[in-house]
């Protein structure tokens, strides 16, 4: 029995040159399903007028020479499609959503999330290319902020913008959980070597370390490893025994302000609760 | 058919009130289309307190010499164009004889020159220039997608005026008067729609480039 591999392909109605394959995700497909053009215009509105000196200058000066393209990976990474270039991305969201002055329908956000979610990693690099130094990467932000606010985000994402607004991390680690791992890694290493500590919330320490969400839940060898070097390194560290530890901040890349802000201030708050002079952030 | 062109109440009338109206549409427009913008910055939390002087010069200054910045110099055909299109469309009105005498005629003074061979020159270039940033807009693929009518129209706007200046110095194609008359009507065009199309990017520039410049500056990294 031969195999056929059917490929479907998306050609977007208002954009004939944007192709892409099907890419089925609950978080868009089905939360769109909840939007009204009143939701949709109400959103664009509101985030769209709140910042609007920055917009106003970007669109105003942007000339369309499409010098951005070559910075982007995804434009040079398929075959200079186009539709991938930083000013297409512009042009298929928010120009066309101030054109029509927000009254776009439910499919149109769908495509403007996948295309700022999921085909723009927002690196700043078109800015360096831009002769102008615009900030499309702001723009994406804008965009992704709408359809943030309208709760079309990919399903993995808003998992984690959720993660961190509940625990304030974002693989769902209760604060005993972090307590526990911090001592059973101390436990661990200790076999090796003599007197080493994995101080929790020491007092005027010199370094403040913060992992990642993930090196606790899934990669504890970082931990341990961190550990070694600070011990060696004859460093005065420590991590927090409170919320917030995670220094991740996913909130971030949907521009979700509230959450992202809880996460900074709780970073900022452990390091004037402990008197530490340095963070050290994994990355 | 060129009749009406022996009146000269239309000479005077192009060349009289029209560029006072022209020059205060652009110095009065241009005025508080800056002045705007700074204001509605200031509104906004994220832009002000992030300008600084320094990273702001060296941003405008590697972006306004030719090759001083990577892009310039990865897409050197590019650079070549539009750095002598810009030194063309900016210098040769300022600085050419006829405008100059103009001048002189109304106030009085009078200011350096060029030689009348280089700013025909300098004016081919414009042409040339424009029509080949025409053919990039249609056919290069990047280019074309995201090309509107407004941007075949300030193309034109900036392409006129040179065009018929060129024509009207060697006095071809219609008589010199009418080609005069439509040359200043171009140029009186262009100045008004310089405060009100993204031809406003001649100030924006600065600007744009003083909040990125500084904000990359801020990261420890050049934005050239």
């Amino acid at each position: 029995m031969a195999v056929r591999e059917v490929k479907e392909k998306i050609v977007s109605r208002e954009f004939p040159e944007y192709i892409r394959e099907t890419n089925p995700d609950v978080g868009l497909d089905e939360s769109i399903k909840e939007l009204t053009p009143e939701k949709i215009e109400k959103a664009i509105k509101a985030v769209i007028g709140a910042r609007s000196s920055r917009i106003k200058a970007i669109m105003e000066t942007c000339i369309h020479c499409a010098l951005c393209a070559e910075a982007c990976q995804w434009y040079l990474s398929n075959d200079k499609d186009p539709t991938y270039a930083p000013v297409a991305k512009m042009r298929m969201t928010i120009w066309e959503m101030i054109k029509r002055d927000g009254k776009v329908d439910a499919e149109f956000i769908k495509q403007c999330a996948r295309i700022v979610f999921t085909e723009c990693n927002i690196c700043h690099r078109c800015s360096m290319y831009c002769p102008y130094g615009l900030d499309v990467t702001f723009i994406i932000g804008m965009v992704r902020r709408i359809c943030f606010v309208l709760g079309v985000v990919p399903q993995r994402q808003m998992d984690q913008d959720h993660a961190h607004a509940t625990t304030m991390n974002q693989v769902w680690l209760g604060q005993n959980d972090w307590l526990d791992t911090m001592q059973w890694q101390e436990e661990e290493v200790g076999a090796e070597y003599k007197d080493l500590r994995i101080p929790i919330d020491k007092e005027g320490a010199e370094v403040m370390w913060l992992p990642l969400g993930a090196e606790p839940k899934t990669g504890i060898y970082h931990i341990e490893r961190t550990a070694k070097i600070m011990h060696v390194a004859g460093i005065d560290w420590t991590v927090p025994g409170k919320d917030v530890w995670d220094s991740s901040n996913m909130p971030m890349f949907l521009r979700d302000f509230a959450t992202m802000n809880r996460i900074v201030r709780g970073l900022y708050e452990n390091a004037i609760r402990l008197k530490i002079k340095k963070m050290v952030l994994t990355e | 058919m060129f009749d009406f062109i022996k009146d000269p109440s239309l000479f005077n009338l192009v060349r009289g009130p029209l560029v006072w109206v022209a020059f205060l549409a652009f110095i009065g427009g241009s005025a508080y289309k800056v002045y705007y913008l700074i204001e509605m910055a200031k509104k906004d939390k994220t832009v002000l307190p992030y300008i600084g002087m320094k990273p702001t010069l060296r941003s405008v200054l590697h972006w306004l010499v030719p090759f001083a910045s990577r892009n310039w110099r990865m897409r050197w055909p590019i650079t070549v164009l539009t750095f002598t299109f810009h030194i063309g469309l900016l210098f040769t009105p300022i600085f050419l004889l006829s405008h100059n005498v103009l001048v002189y005629e109304s106030w009085g003074i009078t200011w350096w020159t060029l030689p009348e061979g280089v700013a025909d020159i300098m004016t081919i270039v414009v042409i040339v220039a424009c029509i080949a940033f025409l053919l990039r807009r249609m056919f290069a693929a990047e280019v074309k997608f995201v090309s509107f009518s407004s941007d075949y129209l300030i193309l034109a706007i900036s392409f006129f005026p040179f065009l018929t200046g060129f024509l009207a110095y060697h006095q071809w194609l219609l008589p010199y008067k009418a080609m005069v008359i439509l040359h200043i009507l171009f140029g009186e065009l262009m100045l008004i729609a310089i405060p009100f199309t993204r031809l406003g990017h001649m100030f924006y520039f600065f600007l744009t480039r003083a909040l990125m410049g500084s904000q990359f500056a801020g990261w420890g990294s050049k934005d050239w």
